[in-house]
């Protein structure tokens, strides 16, 4: 399947995305109320089959207000690429889990949890993964400070 | 001249005249430490691959120093050899692992990392900048990271720091820690060239030259030229 008749069809099936310029692969982005009903059909339609989840991470612009969660995705049987990405608000970031369709998400949604602060819905143990269990405040976004970081002097 | 005065100097010391008296303790202590320095199985970090696997492996050669046994229990470890940057994750951790040792034990610090954080130093949220914010550190060996050679440089000061160092009587007390940078455009294959030419000129002589210097040679070239007049 071409990118081209990749991208009619997911839209077909689900209205509501958006495609995506400016990518490698096939992109398109998604509102975060439907991620959840949109990556079932990904994995589950006869035709589309992504199997593989291969990366999950959020990226922070504090600027704009929100974290892209990105997900990209990877039809083992059909050999097909899909970048998913999906907004959430800064200050109210929760996003649906998939760690339901795709277990490897549970370590991956655990690491976005714990550098980015990012809430997963229905995750089973969002626990931090890298930092310790004390640590306050979630180091990769923008506007992280402690008390111990030395600003570059000018 | 036996072990005891051509290979262990400053045990016996000679006095003027010609007696000689064993001095002190210490020295022989010291000496067994700096040339018995088991290092812990520790690194955290790329300088890891260099201070522990490129010099314990067969080129380099750490065996040479008694150094090679790398152990991975601190219990049996006196050397803890910090290969890399330490985050907060590892901090406490390493300080339980650097109190568990035995003493007495030393600390050397390899790498931009270990000694001030290096790259990391600025804007980062996790990395600690400099090991001696956690351990007592004796010898800093900069590099990023250290060539074998510098390594070695910085653990021949540890030993020559461990020989001066402490005494018995007072435990602990002992030299402060010291920056051990290898003098610059120095490599391996330079220091074994200056070997292998000391070992020319030292070793190597003329035979025929050298023999016809001994003073009893010119007594017989003398009767040779005087049978030759005659």
């Amino acid at each position: 399947m071409d990118p081209e008749s990749l991208l009619a069809l997911v839209e077909t099936e689900h209205p509501s995305i958006r495609r995506r310029s400016h990518a490698d692969r096939p992109a398109v982005s998604v509102p975060s109320g439907e991620l959840l009903a949109v990556m079932t059909t990904l994995r589950d339609h006869a035709d589309l089959r992504f199997d593989l989840l291969l990366t999950l991470t959020a990226v922070d612009f504090p600027g704009e207000d929100r974290f892209e969660l990105l997900y990209r995705l990877y039809s083992t049987v059909h050999g097909l690429w899909l970048i998913v990405s999906s907004d959430v608000p800064r200050s109210r970031p929760v996003a649906p889990s998939v760690s339901s369709l795709w277990p490897i998400a549970e370590w991956q949604e655990r690491e976005a949890y714990d550098l980015m602060g990012v809430l997963y819905d229905n995750h089973p143990d969002l626990r931090r993964v890298f930092l310790e269990d004390d640590w306050v405040g979630y180091p990769l976004r923008k506007d992280y400070q402690d008390e111990y970081m030395l600003e570059l002097p000018k | 001249m036996g072990v005891a005065l051509g290979k262990l100097p400053g045990i016996v010391e000679r006095f003027p005249g010609g007696a000689m008296a064993i001095t002190r303790l210490d020295a022989a202590i010291n000496l067994a430490r700096s040339n018995s320095l088991w290092p812990l199985m520790f690194g955290t970090k790329c300088c890891a691959i260099e201070m522990l696997m490129a010099t314990g492996a067969s080129h380099h050669d750490l065996a040479r120093f008694g150094a090679e046994v790398a152990r991975a229990s601190v219990r049996q470890a006196d050397l803890m050899v910090i290969a890399g940057a330490i985050v907060k994750k590892m901090a406490p951790r390493m300080r339980l692992l650097y109190e568990q040792m035995a003493e007495p034990r030393y600390v050397i610090a390899t790498g931009s990392c270990a000694i001030s954080g290096g790259p990391f130093m600025y804007n980062s949220y996790t990395v600690v900048r400099g090991a001696d914010e956690v351990v007592p550190v004796d010898v800093y060996v900069p590099g990023c990271p250290p060539r074998p050679e510098a390594f070695f440089w910085g653990l021949l000061t540890l030993q020559r720091m461990i020989r001066e160092g402490e005494t018995i009587r007072e435990p602990g007390i002992r030299r402060k820690p010291v920056m051990a940078a290898l003098p610059e455009d120095v490599s391996l294959h330079e220091i074994r060239a200056e070997i292998r030419a000391a070992l020319a000129n030292e070793n190597v002589i003329d035979v025929t030259q050298a023999a016809n210097q001994k003073p009893w040679a010119r007594k017989v070239r003398e009767w040779i030229q005087r049978a030759s007049l005659r």
